[in-house]
């Protein structure tokens, strides 16, 4: 037999790449193409971290890595910075995931907007070193922000769709609301 | 992190850490590859693209479908305006095709009279848009059209009225219109009646800004602009847009096409302009050996003397 704890985390990190997907998929849709005033939250991000702060197990760094450079590829991006940023900081979040988990949500939502704004930087000076043609840092910085914001509500959709919380020990919640 | 793991951690932690690092460094290379070799990167995206995109069709349609019902629902609503609207309209276009026919019949004659040759005929290819770009700050959209058709890069695509962009990347069913209000977007154009040549420069919105203009004050809001064929790169004389001015007292166009919504668009085909690059070569009588191998039929008088000196 297979083991169910085992089994749930497969579930759990194919539900991952199945949102991802339907993420990039929603974001490809030519609904509109007038330029838009605002730029949209990156909310594959958002999803990625905040799977990641409560369960490390179920976004290994090979999928987010795989996720962000299939979305790079498909979104005219320069291929490679952005994935190589985001893995860096989903390791540093990982290794201090258990530790986030015991604190008030409002602090690990600091720890992710100084991530996600520190990502933005990084990624846009990096650019701007290699002198490789990019927005401005304004733009980059409000969807940093906008991103920030939404993070509230992906967390909630995490916690309501699929019964992922934040909570000190590991198993029970999920697998109670798996089977 | 010491609850999450098991007993077995002190073996697979290292291991891990190497991995991860390895993981760092191909993204790392991969970067600095797009960066040094970006064209080799750019086709290799083009290509993946080809491949991944038409095949999300089945999911992408319905979702569209809807939106577009949706949307069309809503402007139920403002039906009645509309058709006022409308009729207002048509009874202005009336008079303008009678203007339009008129005008066509002088041209025509003028043309006869002067034995005016145009472009050699615009024939198009049209397509749907697949896709869009994805990402909020790049401005183009994916067709289904694409090198089997034989779509070439650099070339101009229009919604049926006005100029959307032109051809940046083809795939082998799918290729990519850099829209005109992108970043990277530089088209020479003429802004009409007065005749002054400037660029319109894409900058991430709705209505783009026209720079390098020489003389500000002949130009005025509502002007018409036109693609010119300066540089090769597009057809000249495609309706681009009105001049506009915008709060900062620039100049930017709104745009003929209808960026609200790209459905159809007509990529035309385009034969590179000739370009004259020498001066003119000295007229000389044609010699032997050099005219031996040109064909028969295209000089007459000397062809007949080539074959009587080979015979």
């Amino acid at each position: 037999m297979v083991d169910p704890r085992l089994a749930s985390r497969l579930a759990h990190r194919a539900a991952y790449l199945v949102l991802a997907a339907v993420l990039i998929v929603l974001r490809l849709l030519p609904l509109s193409t007038q330029p838009s005033a605002w730029p949209l939250p990156d909310l594959l991000l958002c999803l990625t971290l905040a799977w990641l702060l409560r369960r490390p197990d179920h976004v290994p760094a090979l999928s987010i890595v795989a996720v962000l450079l299939i979305e790079d590829l498909l979104t005219l991006r320069p291929v490679g910075l952005w994935p190589l940023i985001i893995l860096s900081v989903t390791e540093i979040l990982r290794s201090r995931s258990s530790g986030l988990r015991d604190l008030p949500f409002v602090v690990e939502w600091m720890v992710v907007a100084g991530a996600v704004f520190l990502a933005g930087l990084i990624d846009w000076v990096v650019l701007a070193l290699a002198l490789a043609p990019q927005v401005g840092l304004g733009p980059t910085m409000v969807q940093a922000a906008l991103t920030v914001m939404a993070y509230p509500a992906v967390v909630a959709a995490l916690a309501v769709l699929l019964g992922i919380r934040r909570i000190g020990d590991t198993d029970a919640p999920t697998r109670r609301r798996l089977t | 992190m010491a609850r999450d793991r098991r007993g077995d951690d002190i073996y697979t932690r290292p291991l891990r850490r190497i991995l991860i690092g390895a993981l760092a460094l191909i993204l790392l290379g991969l970067f600095l590859l797009w960066r040094i070799d970006s064209p080799r990167v750019e086709r290799l995206r083009v290509a993946i693209v080809d491949r991944v995109v038409p095949n999300l069709d089945w999911a992408m349609a319905p979702i569209t479908r809807l939106y577009a019902m949706a949307e069309g629902f809503r402007s139920y609503a403002a039906l009645y305006e509309q058709n006022q609207e409308l009729r207002r309209e048509l009874q202005q276009m009336r008079a303008w095709k009678e203007a339009a026919l008129q005008l066509e019949q002088q041209n025509a004659k003028l043309m006869a009279q002067n034995q005016l040759r145009l472009d050699p005929k615009l024939t198009s290819v049209s397509g749907v848009v697949m896709a869009d770009s994805g990402s909020p700050f790049r401005q183009s959209v994916l067709l289904n059209v694409g090198a089997s058709d034989g779509i070439q890069d650099g070339w101009a695509t229009t919604d049926g009225l006005g100029l959307v962009g032109r051809i940046s990347g083809v795939g082998e069913t799918t290729s990519r219109v850099l829209l005109l209000t992108d970043v990277a977007s530089r088209i020479p154009v003429i802004i009409q009646p007065s005749g002054q040549r400037a660029i319109l420069a894409g900058d991430n919105s709705a209505a783009p800004l026209i720079e390098f203009v020489e003389s500000l004050e002949k130009v005025r809001p509502g002007d018409r602009v036109v693609s010119s064929g300066d540089g090769g790169v597009f057809p000249a004389g495609l309706l681009v847009g009105q001049v506009a001015l915008d709060r900062n007292k620039r100049l930017r166009v709104r745009l003929a096409a209808d960026y609200e919504r790209l459905t159809f668009l007509r990529v035309l085909r385009s034969r590179p302009i000739e370009r004259i690059t020498d001066p003119g070569d000295l007229v000389v009588p044609p010699q032997v050996p050099s005219a031996a191998g040109a064909p028969a039929g295209a000089i007459p008088p000397t062809g007949k003397g080539v074959e009587g000196a080979d015979g």
